[in-house]
Protein backbone atom coordinates (compact mmCIF):
# COMPACT_ATOMS: atom_id res chain seq x y z
CA UNK A 1 0.00 0.00 0.00
CA UNK A 2 2.86 2.32 0.82
CA UNK A 3 4.08 2.48 -2.75
CA UNK A 4 0.66 3.17 -4.18
CA UNK A 5 1.17 6.90 -4.70
CA UNK A 6 4.49 6.73 -6.59
CA UNK A 7 3.09 3.83 -8.56
CA UNK A 8 0.14 5.94 -9.66
CA UNK A 9 2.50 8.78 -10.43
CA UNK A 10 4.60 6.46 -12.59
CA UNK A 11 1.48 5.30 -14.43
CA UNK A 12 0.45 8.88 -15.08
CA UNK A 13 3.86 9.73 -16.52
CA UNK A 14 3.79 6.66 -18.78
CA UNK A 15 0.27 7.46 -19.98
CA UNK A 16 1.20 11.07 -20.65
CA UNK A 17 4.36 10.04 -22.49
CA UNK A 18 2.44 7.55 -24.64
CA UNK A 19 -0.19 10.15 -25.46
CA UNK A 20 2.42 12.77 -26.33
CA UNK A 21 4.28 10.30 -28.51
CA UNK A 22 1.19 9.29 -30.45
CA UNK A 23 0.02 12.88 -30.92
CA UNK A 24 3.38 14.10 -32.19
CA UNK A 25 3.56 11.07 -34.46
CA UNK A 26 0.20 11.89 -36.02
CA UNK A 27 0.94 15.61 -36.30
CA UNK A 28 2.77 15.65 -39.67
CA UNK A 29 -0.03 13.85 -41.47
CA UNK A 30 -2.71 16.01 -39.82
CA UNK A 31 -0.79 19.04 -41.08
CA UNK A 32 -0.77 17.60 -44.60
CA UNK A 33 -4.54 17.17 -44.54
CA UNK A 34 -5.10 20.57 -42.96
CA UNK A 35 -2.89 22.23 -45.59
CA UNK A 36 -4.73 20.54 -48.43
CA UNK A 37 -7.97 22.08 -47.09
CA UNK A 38 -6.61 25.64 -47.04
CA UNK A 39 -7.52 28.14 -49.74
CA UNK A 40 -4.74 27.94 -52.34
CA UNK A 41 -3.50 31.47 -51.53
CA UNK A 42 -2.95 30.61 -47.84
CA UNK A 43 -0.86 27.50 -48.41
CA UNK A 44 2.42 29.31 -48.92
CA UNK A 45 1.87 32.14 -46.45
CA UNK A 46 4.73 33.18 -44.17
CA UNK A 47 4.68 32.34 -41.31
CA UNK A 48 2.69 29.14 -41.95
CA UNK A 49 -0.34 28.38 -39.81
CA UNK A 50 -1.17 24.90 -38.67
CA UNK A 51 -4.94 25.06 -39.16
CA UNK A 52 -6.77 26.51 -42.15
CA UNK A 53 -8.59 29.84 -41.61
CA UNK A 54 -11.44 28.60 -43.67
CA UNK A 55 -11.96 25.21 -45.24
CA UNK A 56 -11.74 25.23 -49.01
CA UNK A 57 -11.71 22.49 -51.60
CA UNK A 58 -9.89 24.71 -54.07
CA UNK A 59 -6.74 22.57 -54.06
CA UNK A 60 -8.72 19.40 -54.68
CA UNK A 61 -10.56 21.09 -57.54
CA UNK A 62 -7.20 22.09 -59.08
CA UNK A 63 -5.93 18.53 -58.78
CA UNK A 64 -9.00 16.98 -60.34
CA UNK A 65 -8.93 19.59 -63.08
CA UNK A 66 -5.24 19.04 -63.82
CA UNK A 67 -4.77 17.31 -67.13
CA UNK A 68 -3.36 13.88 -66.52
CA UNK A 69 -3.92 13.45 -62.82
CA UNK A 70 -7.34 11.74 -62.76
CA UNK A 71 -6.03 9.62 -65.60
CA UNK A 72 -2.91 8.75 -63.58
CA UNK A 73 -5.06 7.63 -60.64
CA UNK A 74 -7.05 5.47 -63.02
CA UNK A 75 -3.82 4.00 -64.42
CA UNK A 76 -2.55 3.32 -60.91
CA UNK A 77 -5.77 1.50 -60.05
CA UNK A 78 -5.75 -0.56 -63.26
CA UNK A 79 -2.09 -1.52 -62.88
CA UNK A 80 -2.56 -2.42 -59.23
CA UNK A 81 -5.67 -4.56 -59.91
CA UNK A 82 -4.04 -6.42 -62.81
CA UNK A 83 -0.85 -6.90 -60.80
CA UNK A 84 -2.87 -8.35 -57.92
CA UNK A 85 -4.81 -10.77 -60.14
CA UNK A 86 -1.77 -11.89 -62.08
CA UNK A 87 0.45 -12.37 -59.04
CA UNK A 88 -2.19 -14.40 -57.19
CA UNK A 89 -2.83 -16.53 -60.26
CA UNK A 90 0.88 -17.32 -60.50
CA UNK A 91 1.80 -17.47 -56.83
CA UNK A 92 -1.10 -19.39 -55.26
CA UNK A 93 -0.59 -22.77 -57.02
CA UNK A 94 3.16 -22.60 -56.40
CA UNK A 95 2.62 -21.71 -52.74
CA UNK A 96 0.17 -24.63 -52.43
CA UNK A 97 2.62 -27.29 -53.57
CA UNK A 98 5.46 -25.62 -51.68
CA UNK A 99 3.52 -26.06 -48.45
CA UNK A 100 1.73 -29.38 -49.00
CA UNK A 101 4.19 -31.25 -51.20
CA UNK A 102 7.46 -30.25 -49.61
CA UNK A 103 10.42 -31.64 -51.51
CA UNK A 104 13.79 -30.45 -52.72
CA UNK A 105 12.52 -28.52 -55.73
CA UNK A 106 9.90 -26.60 -53.76
CA UNK A 107 12.35 -25.71 -50.99
CA UNK A 108 14.84 -24.46 -53.58
CA UNK A 109 12.07 -22.51 -55.22
CA UNK A 110 11.03 -20.78 -51.98
CA UNK A 111 14.68 -19.94 -51.35
CA UNK A 112 14.86 -18.41 -54.82
CA UNK A 113 11.77 -16.32 -54.04
CA UNK A 114 13.38 -15.18 -50.82
CA UNK A 115 16.59 -14.14 -52.61
CA UNK A 116 14.47 -12.31 -55.19
CA UNK A 117 13.17 -10.10 -52.41
CA UNK A 118 16.74 -8.88 -51.77
CA UNK A 119 17.27 -7.66 -55.34
CA UNK A 120 17.36 -3.85 -55.32
CA UNK A 121 14.62 -2.44 -57.59
CA UNK A 122 17.15 -0.44 -59.56
CA UNK A 123 19.17 -3.57 -60.40
CA UNK A 124 16.04 -5.12 -61.88
CA UNK A 125 14.80 -1.88 -63.42
CA UNK A 126 17.89 -1.26 -65.54
CA UNK A 127 17.63 -4.52 -67.56
CA UNK A 128 13.81 -4.48 -67.50
CA UNK A 129 13.91 -1.19 -69.37
CA UNK A 130 15.89 -2.85 -72.15
CA UNK A 131 13.63 -5.93 -72.21
CA UNK A 132 10.43 -3.88 -72.33
CA UNK A 133 11.90 -1.75 -75.08
CA UNK A 134 12.72 -4.83 -77.16
CA UNK A 135 9.20 -6.18 -76.62
CA UNK A 136 7.64 -2.82 -77.44
CA UNK A 137 6.10 -2.67 -73.96
CA UNK A 138 7.66 0.59 -72.79
CA UNK A 139 5.03 3.04 -71.57
CA UNK A 140 2.26 0.44 -71.65
CA UNK A 141 0.03 -0.81 -68.86
CA UNK A 142 1.05 -4.41 -69.59
CA UNK A 143 4.75 -3.60 -69.31
CA UNK A 144 4.32 -1.95 -65.93
CA UNK A 145 2.03 -4.75 -64.69
CA UNK A 146 4.68 -7.33 -65.59
CA UNK A 147 7.36 -5.33 -63.77
CA UNK A 148 5.22 -4.92 -60.66
CA UNK A 149 4.22 -8.57 -60.72
CA UNK A 150 7.89 -9.58 -60.65
CA UNK A 151 8.11 -8.11 -57.14
CA UNK A 152 4.56 -9.02 -56.06
CA UNK A 153 4.87 -12.74 -56.88
CA UNK A 154 7.63 -13.54 -54.33
CA UNK A 155 5.70 -11.58 -51.69
CA UNK A 156 2.38 -13.35 -52.36
CA UNK A 157 4.19 -16.67 -52.64
CA UNK A 158 5.79 -16.42 -49.20
CA UNK A 159 2.60 -15.14 -47.57
CA UNK A 160 0.35 -17.78 -49.16
CA UNK A 161 2.70 -20.65 -48.41
CA UNK A 162 2.58 -19.63 -44.73
CA UNK A 163 -1.22 -19.79 -44.86
CA UNK A 164 -1.17 -23.17 -46.62
CA UNK A 165 1.24 -24.49 -43.95
CA UNK A 166 -1.77 -24.44 -41.61
CA UNK A 167 -3.74 -26.89 -43.79
CA UNK A 168 -3.48 -30.52 -42.68
CA UNK A 169 -2.30 -32.80 -45.48
CA UNK A 170 -5.03 -35.29 -44.42
CA UNK A 171 -7.65 -32.87 -45.73
CA UNK A 172 -6.24 -33.15 -49.21
CA UNK A 173 -5.97 -36.94 -48.89
CA UNK A 174 -9.59 -37.21 -47.71
CA UNK A 175 -10.78 -35.13 -50.65
CA UNK A 176 -8.94 -37.44 -53.03
CA UNK A 177 -10.48 -40.51 -51.37
CA UNK A 178 -13.83 -38.95 -52.24
CA UNK A 179 -12.84 -38.89 -55.86
CA UNK A 180 -11.26 -35.43 -56.28
CA UNK A 181 -8.21 -35.10 -58.48
CA UNK A 182 -5.19 -33.40 -56.91
CA UNK A 183 -6.07 -30.23 -58.74
CA UNK A 184 -9.74 -30.58 -57.78
CA UNK A 185 -8.82 -30.92 -54.10
CA UNK A 186 -6.76 -27.75 -54.38
CA UNK A 187 -9.36 -25.73 -56.26
CA UNK A 188 -12.64 -26.93 -54.70
CA UNK A 189 -11.74 -28.05 -51.19
CA UNK A 190 -8.69 -26.23 -49.86
CA UNK A 191 -8.69 -22.89 -51.68
CA UNK A 192 -12.21 -21.99 -50.42
CA UNK A 193 -10.87 -22.40 -46.87
CA UNK A 194 -8.35 -19.61 -47.42
CA UNK A 195 -10.35 -16.38 -47.81
CA UNK A 196 -8.27 -14.41 -45.31
CA UNK A 197 -4.95 -15.64 -46.73
CA UNK A 198 -6.04 -14.73 -50.24
CA UNK A 199 -7.38 -11.37 -49.09
CA UNK A 200 -4.22 -10.39 -47.25
CA UNK A 201 -1.96 -11.51 -50.13
CA UNK A 202 -4.14 -9.57 -52.54
CA UNK A 203 -4.02 -6.50 -50.33
CA UNK A 204 -0.23 -6.57 -50.04
CA UNK A 205 0.18 -7.07 -53.80
CA UNK A 206 -2.24 -4.25 -54.52
CA UNK A 207 -0.55 -1.77 -52.18
CA UNK A 208 2.95 -2.74 -53.32
CA UNK A 209 1.91 -1.84 -56.86
CA UNK A 210 -0.09 1.25 -55.86
CA UNK A 211 2.93 2.67 -54.00
CA UNK A 212 5.64 1.63 -56.46
CA UNK A 213 7.72 4.45 -57.94
CA UNK A 214 11.02 3.44 -59.52
CA UNK A 215 9.71 0.97 -62.14
CA UNK A 216 6.97 3.42 -63.06
CA UNK A 217 9.57 6.18 -63.44
CA UNK A 218 11.76 4.01 -65.66
CA UNK A 219 9.13 2.27 -67.74
CA UNK A 220 6.45 4.90 -68.41
CA UNK A 221 6.65 8.26 -70.12
CA UNK A 222 3.32 9.46 -71.53
CA UNK A 223 0.34 7.16 -71.68
CA UNK A 224 0.60 4.91 -68.68
CA UNK A 225 2.06 7.17 -66.01
CA UNK A 226 0.83 6.31 -62.53
CA UNK A 227 -0.26 8.65 -59.75
CA UNK A 228 3.07 8.90 -57.85
CA UNK A 229 4.89 9.87 -61.06
CA UNK A 230 2.46 12.67 -61.84
CA UNK A 231 2.53 13.85 -58.21
CA UNK A 232 6.33 13.95 -58.36
CA UNK A 233 6.10 15.95 -61.58
CA UNK A 234 4.05 18.66 -59.88
CA UNK A 235 7.45 19.94 -58.75
CA UNK A 236 8.83 20.84 -62.10
CA UNK A 237 5.68 21.64 -64.04
CA UNK A 238 4.07 24.11 -61.67
CA UNK A 239 7.06 25.40 -59.75
CA UNK A 240 6.25 24.58 -56.18
CA UNK A 241 2.51 24.25 -56.20
CA UNK A 242 2.24 23.05 -52.63
CA UNK A 243 -1.54 23.42 -52.42
CA UNK A 244 -2.42 20.98 -55.20
CA UNK A 245 0.56 18.82 -54.26
CA UNK A 246 -0.73 18.28 -50.72
CA UNK A 247 -4.25 17.65 -52.05
CA UNK A 248 -2.89 15.03 -54.48
CA UNK A 249 -0.86 13.41 -51.71
CA UNK A 250 -4.00 13.19 -49.54
CA UNK A 251 -6.04 11.66 -52.37
CA UNK A 252 -3.26 9.19 -53.05
CA UNK A 253 -2.71 8.11 -49.44
CA UNK A 254 -6.15 8.35 -47.81
CA UNK A 255 -7.54 5.11 -49.32
CA UNK A 256 -4.47 3.25 -48.08
CA UNK A 257 -4.88 4.70 -44.59
CA UNK A 258 -8.57 3.75 -44.47
CA UNK A 259 -7.75 0.17 -45.49
CA UNK A 260 -5.05 0.02 -42.81
CA UNK A 261 -7.56 1.25 -40.26
CA UNK A 262 -10.05 -1.46 -41.20
CA UNK A 263 -7.57 -4.33 -41.46
CA UNK A 264 -4.99 -3.24 -38.90
CA UNK A 265 -4.65 -6.63 -37.24
CA UNK A 266 -4.18 -8.59 -40.46
CA UNK A 267 -1.75 -6.03 -41.87
CA UNK A 268 0.43 -5.99 -38.78
CA UNK A 269 0.32 -9.79 -38.83
CA UNK A 270 1.35 -9.87 -42.49
CA UNK A 271 4.15 -7.37 -41.99
CA UNK A 272 5.46 -9.18 -38.93
CA UNK A 273 5.49 -12.34 -40.97
CA UNK A 274 7.11 -10.51 -43.88
CA UNK A 275 9.71 -9.25 -41.45
CA UNK A 276 10.47 -12.76 -40.31
CA UNK A 277 10.60 -14.28 -43.75
CA UNK A 278 12.20 -11.56 -45.73
CA UNK B 1 -1.70 -37.56 -62.51
CA UNK B 2 1.49 -38.49 -60.71
CA UNK B 3 2.49 -36.49 -57.68
CA UNK B 4 5.67 -35.39 -59.36
CA UNK B 5 3.93 -34.07 -62.44
CA UNK B 6 1.35 -32.28 -60.33
CA UNK B 7 4.05 -30.47 -58.33
CA UNK B 8 5.90 -29.45 -61.48
CA UNK B 9 2.73 -28.24 -63.20
CA UNK B 10 1.68 -26.13 -60.21
CA UNK B 11 5.16 -24.61 -59.94
CA UNK B 12 5.57 -24.04 -63.67
CA UNK B 13 3.81 -20.66 -64.05
CA UNK B 14 5.74 -19.13 -61.17
CA UNK B 15 9.04 -20.60 -62.32
CA UNK B 16 8.54 -19.41 -65.89
CA UNK B 17 7.41 -15.98 -64.78
CA UNK B 18 10.21 -15.37 -62.29
CA UNK B 19 12.65 -16.89 -64.75
CA UNK B 20 11.62 -14.45 -67.45
CA UNK B 21 11.17 -11.34 -65.28
CA UNK B 22 13.79 -11.81 -62.55
CA UNK B 23 16.44 -14.37 -63.50
CA UNK B 24 16.72 -13.31 -67.14
CA UNK B 25 16.94 -9.55 -66.35
CA UNK B 26 19.58 -10.25 -63.71
CA UNK B 27 21.55 -12.32 -66.25
CA UNK B 28 21.18 -9.51 -68.79
CA UNK B 29 22.36 -7.01 -66.18
CA UNK B 30 25.52 -8.99 -65.49
CA UNK B 31 26.07 -9.52 -69.25
CA UNK B 32 25.71 -5.79 -69.98
CA UNK B 33 28.16 -4.95 -67.24
CA UNK B 34 31.02 -6.39 -69.33
CA UNK B 35 30.33 -4.13 -72.30
CA UNK B 36 30.59 -0.54 -73.25
CA UNK B 37 27.00 -0.07 -74.29
CA UNK B 38 24.70 2.92 -74.68
CA UNK B 39 21.06 2.96 -73.63
CA UNK B 40 19.87 4.40 -76.94
CA UNK B 41 21.72 1.77 -78.98
CA UNK B 42 22.04 -1.47 -76.99
CA UNK B 43 23.05 -3.53 -80.03
CA UNK B 44 26.22 -1.54 -80.74
CA UNK B 45 28.26 -3.00 -77.91
CA UNK B 46 31.99 -3.36 -77.31
CA UNK B 47 33.40 -5.99 -74.96
CA UNK B 48 35.47 -4.29 -72.26
CA UNK B 49 35.87 -7.08 -69.72
CA UNK B 50 36.05 -5.78 -66.18
CA UNK B 51 36.69 -2.16 -67.17
CA UNK B 52 33.27 -1.00 -65.97
CA UNK B 53 33.90 -2.57 -62.59
CA UNK B 54 37.33 -0.94 -62.36
CA UNK B 55 35.75 2.40 -63.27
CA UNK B 56 32.99 1.93 -60.68
CA UNK B 57 35.34 0.94 -57.89
CA UNK B 58 37.76 3.79 -58.59
CA UNK B 59 35.18 6.52 -59.23
CA UNK B 60 35.23 9.15 -56.52
CA UNK B 61 31.56 9.97 -56.99
CA UNK B 62 30.45 6.36 -56.67
CA UNK B 63 32.53 5.73 -53.57
CA UNK B 64 31.19 8.92 -52.01
CA UNK B 65 27.67 7.81 -52.88
CA UNK B 66 28.26 4.41 -51.30
CA UNK B 67 29.56 6.00 -48.10
CA UNK B 68 26.66 8.43 -48.05
CA UNK B 69 24.18 5.58 -48.47
CA UNK B 70 25.72 3.83 -45.47
CA UNK B 71 25.63 6.99 -43.34
CA UNK B 72 22.01 7.59 -44.32
CA UNK B 73 21.03 4.00 -43.50
CA UNK B 74 22.79 3.90 -40.15
CA UNK B 75 21.33 7.27 -39.14
CA UNK B 76 17.78 6.33 -40.16
CA UNK B 77 18.02 2.88 -38.63
CA UNK B 78 19.30 4.14 -35.26
CA UNK B 79 16.46 6.61 -34.83
CA UNK B 80 13.79 4.27 -36.15
CA UNK B 81 14.96 1.69 -33.73
CA UNK B 82 15.18 3.99 -30.70
CA UNK B 83 11.79 5.59 -31.36
CA UNK B 84 10.09 2.37 -32.43
CA UNK B 85 11.41 0.23 -29.62
CA UNK B 86 10.76 3.01 -27.10
CA UNK B 87 7.18 3.31 -28.33
CA UNK B 88 6.72 -0.47 -28.09
CA UNK B 89 7.95 -0.44 -24.47
CA UNK B 90 5.56 2.40 -23.63
CA UNK B 91 2.65 0.60 -25.28
CA UNK B 92 3.41 -2.61 -23.46
CA UNK B 93 3.65 -0.68 -20.17
CA UNK B 94 0.04 0.44 -20.61
CA UNK B 95 -0.80 -2.88 -22.27
CA UNK B 96 -4.59 -3.16 -22.46
CA UNK B 97 -5.15 0.57 -22.83
CA UNK B 98 -2.77 0.97 -25.77
CA UNK B 99 -5.28 -0.12 -28.42
CA UNK B 100 -5.92 3.38 -29.79
CA UNK B 101 -2.27 4.34 -29.54
CA UNK B 102 -1.35 1.34 -31.63
CA UNK B 103 -4.11 2.02 -34.15
CA UNK B 104 -2.80 5.53 -34.77
CA UNK B 105 0.73 4.19 -34.98
CA UNK B 106 -0.38 1.65 -37.58
CA UNK B 107 -1.81 4.23 -39.96
CA UNK B 108 1.44 5.13 -41.78
CA UNK B 109 2.34 1.43 -42.23
CA UNK B 110 1.24 1.23 -45.85
CA UNK B 111 1.70 4.87 -46.88
CA UNK B 112 3.85 5.31 -49.97
CA UNK B 113 7.39 6.69 -49.46
CA UNK B 114 6.43 9.30 -52.05
CA UNK B 115 3.82 10.74 -49.69
CA UNK B 116 6.14 10.63 -46.69
CA UNK B 117 8.88 12.36 -48.69
CA UNK B 118 6.55 15.02 -50.02
CA UNK B 119 5.12 15.64 -46.58
CA UNK B 120 8.51 16.05 -44.91
CA UNK B 121 9.80 18.21 -47.70
CA UNK B 122 6.85 20.49 -47.02
CA UNK B 123 7.67 20.51 -43.29
CA UNK B 124 11.34 21.35 -43.91
CA UNK B 125 11.38 23.46 -47.05
CA UNK B 126 12.77 27.01 -47.22
CA UNK B 127 10.56 29.83 -45.94
CA UNK B 128 7.35 27.89 -45.42
CA UNK B 129 8.65 24.82 -43.59
CA UNK B 130 6.66 24.76 -40.38
CA UNK B 131 9.24 22.74 -38.44
CA UNK B 132 11.62 25.69 -38.15
CA UNK B 133 8.78 27.91 -36.91
CA UNK B 134 8.00 25.31 -34.29
CA UNK B 135 11.65 25.09 -33.24
CA UNK B 136 11.84 28.89 -33.07
CA UNK B 137 8.73 29.04 -30.90
CA UNK B 138 10.30 26.49 -28.56
CA UNK B 139 13.47 28.59 -28.41
CA UNK B 140 15.66 25.85 -29.92
CA UNK B 141 16.81 27.90 -32.89
CA UNK B 142 16.97 31.72 -32.96
CA UNK B 143 14.94 32.34 -36.11
CA UNK B 144 13.04 30.30 -38.72
CA UNK B 145 15.83 30.63 -41.25
CA UNK B 146 18.32 29.19 -38.78
CA UNK B 147 18.62 25.77 -40.39
CA UNK B 148 18.43 25.09 -44.12
CA UNK B 149 17.51 21.44 -43.82
CA UNK B 150 17.30 20.62 -47.51
CA UNK B 151 19.75 23.10 -49.04
CA UNK B 152 22.71 22.79 -46.68
CA UNK B 153 25.01 20.21 -48.29
CA UNK B 154 26.47 19.20 -44.92
CA UNK B 155 23.21 18.07 -43.36
CA UNK B 156 20.85 17.31 -46.24
CA UNK B 157 21.54 13.57 -46.24
CA UNK B 158 20.36 13.43 -42.62
CA UNK B 159 17.41 15.77 -43.18
CA UNK B 160 16.00 13.54 -45.91
CA UNK B 161 16.11 10.64 -43.45
CA UNK B 162 13.46 12.29 -41.24
CA UNK B 163 10.73 11.13 -43.62
CA UNK B 164 12.07 7.58 -43.49
CA UNK B 165 12.25 7.67 -39.71
CA UNK B 166 8.70 8.98 -39.46
CA UNK B 167 7.34 6.47 -41.94
CA UNK B 168 8.92 3.31 -40.55
CA UNK B 169 9.01 3.93 -36.80
CA UNK B 170 5.51 2.48 -36.81
CA UNK B 171 6.73 -0.75 -38.37
CA UNK B 172 9.51 -1.12 -35.80
CA UNK B 173 7.12 -0.23 -32.97
CA UNK B 174 4.39 -2.70 -33.93
CA UNK B 175 6.70 -5.60 -34.71
CA UNK B 176 8.58 -4.98 -31.43
CA UNK B 177 5.28 -4.74 -29.57
CA UNK B 178 4.25 -8.12 -30.97
CA UNK B 179 7.57 -9.50 -29.73
CA UNK B 180 7.15 -7.97 -26.29
CA UNK B 181 3.69 -9.47 -25.82
CA UNK B 182 5.20 -12.90 -26.46
CA UNK B 183 7.52 -12.66 -23.46
CA UNK B 184 6.09 -14.94 -20.76
CA UNK B 185 4.66 -12.89 -17.87
CA UNK B 186 5.88 -15.37 -15.24
CA UNK B 187 9.51 -14.85 -16.26
CA UNK B 188 9.26 -11.12 -15.54
CA UNK B 189 7.27 -11.85 -12.38
CA UNK B 190 9.87 -14.33 -11.14
CA UNK B 191 12.64 -11.80 -11.73
CA UNK B 192 10.63 -9.27 -9.78
CA UNK B 193 10.19 -11.61 -6.84
CA UNK B 194 13.95 -12.21 -6.93
CA UNK B 195 14.33 -8.47 -6.36
CA UNK B 196 15.30 -7.28 -9.85
CA UNK B 197 14.21 -3.68 -10.47
CA UNK B 198 12.65 -2.51 -13.73
CA UNK B 199 15.99 -1.68 -15.38
CA UNK B 200 17.51 -5.04 -14.42
CA UNK B 201 14.41 -6.89 -15.62
CA UNK B 202 14.65 -5.06 -18.93
CA UNK B 203 18.36 -5.74 -19.31
CA UNK B 204 18.47 -9.37 -18.20
CA UNK B 205 15.05 -10.71 -19.22
CA UNK B 206 13.37 -8.57 -21.88
CA UNK B 207 16.37 -7.68 -24.02
CA UNK B 208 17.84 -11.19 -24.38
CA UNK B 209 14.40 -12.63 -25.24
CA UNK B 210 13.85 -9.86 -27.80
CA UNK B 211 17.13 -10.54 -29.56
CA UNK B 212 15.69 -12.45 -32.53
CA UNK B 213 12.96 -9.83 -33.09
CA UNK B 214 15.49 -7.01 -32.87
CA UNK B 215 17.81 -8.79 -35.29
CA UNK B 216 15.03 -9.28 -37.84
CA UNK B 217 13.84 -5.68 -37.56
CA UNK B 218 17.37 -4.34 -38.01
CA UNK B 219 18.05 -6.54 -41.03
CA UNK B 220 14.76 -5.85 -42.80
CA UNK B 221 14.88 -2.12 -42.16
CA UNK B 222 18.61 -1.92 -42.89
CA UNK B 223 18.18 -3.55 -46.28
CA UNK B 224 15.25 -1.27 -47.11
CA UNK B 225 17.23 1.81 -46.10
CA UNK B 226 20.19 0.83 -48.28
CA UNK B 227 17.82 0.42 -51.25
CA UNK B 228 16.06 3.79 -50.73
CA UNK B 229 15.24 5.71 -53.89
CA UNK B 230 11.80 7.33 -54.08
CA UNK B 231 11.71 8.84 -50.61
CA UNK B 232 14.85 10.93 -51.26
CA UNK B 233 14.11 11.48 -54.93
CA UNK B 234 10.89 13.32 -54.17
CA UNK B 235 12.59 15.51 -51.56
CA UNK B 236 15.77 16.60 -53.31
CA UNK B 237 16.35 14.52 -56.47
CA UNK B 238 19.75 13.86 -54.91
CA UNK B 239 20.70 17.54 -54.68
CA UNK B 240 21.98 20.06 -53.89
CA UNK B 241 25.13 19.16 -55.83
CA UNK B 242 24.64 15.40 -55.27
CA UNK B 243 24.83 15.91 -51.52
CA UNK B 244 21.87 13.59 -50.99
CA UNK B 245 22.51 11.16 -53.85
CA UNK B 246 22.31 7.56 -52.67
CA UNK B 247 23.45 4.43 -54.49
CA UNK B 248 20.17 3.53 -56.26
CA UNK B 249 19.91 7.10 -57.46
CA UNK B 250 23.44 7.14 -58.77
CA UNK B 251 22.72 4.03 -60.86
CA UNK B 252 19.47 5.55 -62.13
CA UNK B 253 21.19 8.81 -63.06
CA UNK B 254 24.00 7.10 -64.92
CA UNK B 255 21.55 5.04 -66.89
CA UNK B 256 18.85 7.63 -67.64
CA UNK B 257 20.72 10.92 -67.70
CA UNK B 258 24.05 9.76 -69.12
CA UNK B 259 22.70 6.73 -71.00
CA UNK B 260 25.67 4.65 -69.89
CA UNK B 261 24.05 1.22 -69.69
CA UNK B 262 27.36 -0.63 -69.23
CA UNK B 263 28.56 1.31 -66.21
CA UNK B 264 25.12 1.49 -64.66
CA UNK B 265 24.88 -2.29 -65.01
CA UNK B 266 28.26 -2.83 -63.36
CA UNK B 267 27.28 -0.71 -60.35
CA UNK B 268 23.86 -2.36 -60.19
CA UNK B 269 25.52 -5.79 -60.22
CA UNK B 270 27.87 -4.82 -57.39
CA UNK B 271 24.88 -3.47 -55.48
CA UNK B 272 22.92 -6.68 -56.03
CA UNK B 273 25.78 -8.93 -54.94
CA UNK B 274 26.41 -6.77 -51.87
CA UNK B 275 22.75 -6.90 -50.80
CA UNK B 276 22.43 -10.66 -51.27
CA UNK B 277 25.66 -11.35 -49.40
CA UNK B 278 24.63 -9.00 -46.60
CA UNK B 279 21.17 -10.53 -46.28
CA UNK B 280 22.61 -14.04 -46.51
CA UNK B 281 25.12 -13.36 -43.73
CA UNK B 282 22.47 -11.80 -41.56
CA UNK B 283 19.99 -14.64 -41.99
CA UNK B 284 22.67 -17.24 -41.53
CA UNK B 285 23.62 -15.59 -38.27
CA UNK B 286 20.05 -15.48 -36.99
CA UNK B 287 19.43 -19.02 -38.13
CA UNK B 288 22.55 -20.17 -36.29
CA UNK B 289 21.59 -18.37 -33.08
CA UNK B 290 18.07 -19.77 -33.28
CA UNK B 291 19.37 -23.28 -33.69
CA UNK B 292 22.35 -23.07 -31.40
Amino acid sequence: MADRAPHDFGKTVINAAALLLVLSYALPYVYLVSTSLKPAADVQQIPPSFFPDGVSLENFATVIGTAGLPNAFLNSAIVAILTTLLSLLIAVPAAYVSALYRRRITVLFLLFALVTRMVPAVSLGVPLFQIMKTLGLLDTTIGLVLAHTSTAVPLALLLMSAFFEGVPKELEEAARMDGCTRFGAFLHIILPLMPSGLAISALFSFIASWNEFLFALLLTSQNSKTAPIVIAEFNSVYGLAWGPMTAAAVLYSLPVILVTLLLQKQIVGGLTFGAVKG
Amino acid sequence: MSERRFVLLMLAPAVLFLGFLVAYPVALLVYNSFFEVELINPSGRIWVGLANYVDALTSKRILETAQRTLRYSVFALCFEFIFGFGAALLFSAIADRSHWHRTIFALPLMISPIVAGLLWRFLLVGDIGILNYGLTALGIIPDPRGINWLSDTDIVIYSVAFADIWLTTSFVALVSYAGLTNIPRDLLEAARIDGANAIKRFWHVTLPLMRPVIAVVVIVRGIDALKTFDLIWIQTQGGPRQASEVFSMNIYQRMVRYGDLGEASASATLFLVFMIVLAGLAYWKIWRTDNG
